[in-house]
């Protein structure tokens, strides 16, 4: 089950912090990052929630998220709605549309589940992309930014967009961590270890796999939503399976079904992305060599290392059994 | 037109030798996963990879030169790979596997681009196949027509082996069940690696036989593993027939989804893809009753 140990709690307070820090005093550049930041890591929670906890290993969570990012965008330039209730209906159109896969897909195990929402989110990249509705291969621009001027705050202003990029970011943390301790997370988790014993205490398993990624759809489709305020302009390559396998490996290179450990992926990845990139234009091929050696390592990611290093620290000082328990 | 003889016989050697192409990689891959439950991402980098080495060949040796080298230079790659990573993944689960492969397309693509540079590569269709046929009322270029016999060849070789030798009986064991094959004194581990070896050697093949049709690009083997994927999915992983209707059905439909429904094309092979998955969960013709 999910627990706030105080490694985590303590690593919660250190990445907001260092973030509230950094929106202060960076300048443009930094704060597109941290904003670029706070997507993959409102992604990646939501890819953790269902592949860390609940087995579910997902293909199409960049697919969800470019679903909140355009219906988001379509709905505040088509419809004319304004941003508020656009995000709400892009938001609940995400989780519906998970809820839906996750449903059907609830038999499909392992690779087969893996597969099965791949398919899902190649549909979906591939009607966007050929759709005049949507823009196409163009993509669309002009989404609108929050309206939080009745509150004096002006998101037009790339830090204050930080901000409340930072903000949403813990809004998601809060809806995942929620949601796991909860009769739903705690069941998740009970599936993923084994099914047939919850289905013989009386869950309706599909259910349960369908409401997880339901909630799992709702976060992506947040991330999109921020996505699209951010750069104001949405293309179909934020659907593509390759966004979803990216965000995949940062769940694996923080730790996955940590939680933290996918944040604090986030923010490697970024940073690491523009200061290899910056150096060689191969950057992919050196993420790619982490990766390999991170899985071959069979650490779970750099949270997850840190965590086991801590804990067998703890052991090996003062061994007794309640500590051990608590670790485990 | 749609009611022209000449334009179904086109199509549907336009199909064809889509689904042929697709079977030469697809079956790798498939009978690897049946074999050594092994979920290789990396499979389309091979193909690409095979295509750079037949292009890059051909001037030096012509097409044949490329045509043979290339398979042999994928297998040697794929050894490699074999011993390096891949081996000591094999009990790693999915999601490893999926993410080591995922990283090895990466590296793949930017050591393609380091090696051969951005931009496409072209390779000549050899001497012997140049021009057209004249096929029931159509030109029918001779190319794609030894595309289509190649993976004729190819199958009918793999059936011979698979249901008439030795060697076809002692992989159908180890799919149908790799212990139960130890036990009975197969090499289960070096059966594996040449099963491997010979995947990616008929990936580089599809690599070589597609330069001169396809543009070779870096990242051509990342746009040709998804419909490899689904291929494999549609037809149940690690079963020969079920690469071969696989690919039949998806150069069918791709091809004919293409020309008669344009607008729901691209969605329409995911569509059966997720359709399939929903009332087979296994694939129509999964390896293991």
């Amino acid at each position: 089950m999910f627990r706030h140990t105080p490694l985590r709690l303590t690593t919660l307070g250190l990445m907001a912090a260092g973030s509230l820090i950094y929106a202060i005093i960076a300048g443009f550049f930094g704060l597109e990052i941290l904003a670029e930041i706070a997507i993959l890591a409102i992604l990646v929670i939501a890819l953790d929630l269902v592949a860390g906890f609940g087995g579910m290993v997902s293909l199409c969570h960049g697919a969800l998220m470019g679903v909140g990012a355009y219906a988001f965008t379509v709905a505040a330039n088509e419809a004319g709605m304004t941003a508020l209730p656009a995000m709400v209906l892009a938001i609940a159109l995400s989780a519906a549309i998970a809820f839906a896969i996750g449903a059907v897909c609830a038999r499909s195990i392992g690779i087969y589940f893996i597969m099965a929402t791949l398919a899902f989110g190649q549909m979906g990249y591939s009607f966007v992309f050929q759709s005049s509705l949507f823009g196409g291969d163009d993509g669309l621009s002009g989404a609108p930014r929050l309206d939080l001027s009745a509150l004096g705050i002006d998101l037009t202003d790339s830090r204050t967009f930080a901000f409340y990029a930072i903000a949403l970011v813990a809004l998601a943390y809060l809806v995942a961590a929620l949601t796991l301790r909860s009769g739903l997370g705690r069941s998740l988790v009970g599936l993923h270890h084994n099914e047939k014993r919850l289905r013989a205490l009386g869950l309706t398993v599909w259910r349960a796999k369908a409401t997880a990624f339901a909630i799992s759809g709702a976060i992506a489709g947040l991330a999109g939503c921020l996505a699209a305020q951010h750069t104001q302009y949405i293309s179909p390559g934020l659907m593509s399976w390759t966004v979803s396998g990216e965000a995949l490996v940062v769940v694996i290179l923080g730790g996955l079904g940590t939680l933290v450990g996918p944040i604090l992926g986030a923010i490697l990845f970024v940073v690491l992305k523009h200061e290899i990139s910056s150096i060689t234009p191969y950057w992919h091929a050196i993420v790619g060599l982490i990766l390999i050696a991170v899985v071959m390592s069979r650490a779970n990611g750099v949270f997850g290392f840190i965590e086991a290093r801590i804990a067998a620290r703890t052991r090996t000082r003062k061994p007794t059994l309640k500590e051990a328990d608590a670790d485990a | 037109m749609s009611t022209d003889l000449g334009f179904w016989v086109l199509q549907m050697l336009n199909a064809l030798q889509l689904s042929m192409l697709l079977f030469l990689l697809s079956v790798g891959l498939t009978v690897i996963f049946g074999l050594m439950h092994f979920v290789n991402l990396a499979h389309g980098s091979l193909y690409a990879f095979g295509a750079y080495v037949a292009a890059s060949l051909s001037g030096a040796f012509g097409y044949w030169g490329g045509f043979v080298l290339a398979p042999l230079a994928v297998a040697a790659l794929g050894a490699v790979l074999y011993f390096t990573l891949i081996r000591s993944m094999r009990r790693a689960g999915p999601m490893a596997q999926v993410l080591v492969t995922f990283g090895l397309i990466f590296v793949a693509v930017d050591a393609t681009r380091l090696i051969w540079g951005d931009l496409p590569m072209g390779s000549a269709v050899p001497k012997t196949f140049e021009g057209q046929l004249a096929l029931l009322g159509v030109q029918y270029p001779i190319y794609r027509l030894f595309i289509i016999g190649l993976g004729l060849t190819v199958l009918a070789a793999l059936t011979l082996v698979l249901s008439r030798t030795q060697i076809g009986a002692m992989i159908r064991a180890g799919v149908d069940n790799d212990q139960m094959a130890a036990c009975l004194g197969i090499n289960v581990e070096r059966m594996f690696m040449s099963v491997f070896v010979l995947g990616c050697a008929l990936a580089g093949l599809a690599g070589a036989v597609a330069a001169p049709v396809l543009s070779v690009t870096p990242d051509m083997g990342l746009q040709i593993l998804i419909p490899t994927l689904i291929v494999i999915v549609i037809g149940g992983l690690g079963s020969l027939k079920g690469a071969v209707v696989g690919s039949l059905i998806f150069g069918f439909v791709q091809t004919f989804g293409a020309v008669l429904l344009p607008t729901l094309n691209s969605v329409l092979i995911y569509a059966l893809l997720a359709a399939v998955l929903v009332i087979r969960p296994e694939g129509l013709l999964p390896a293991k009753g």
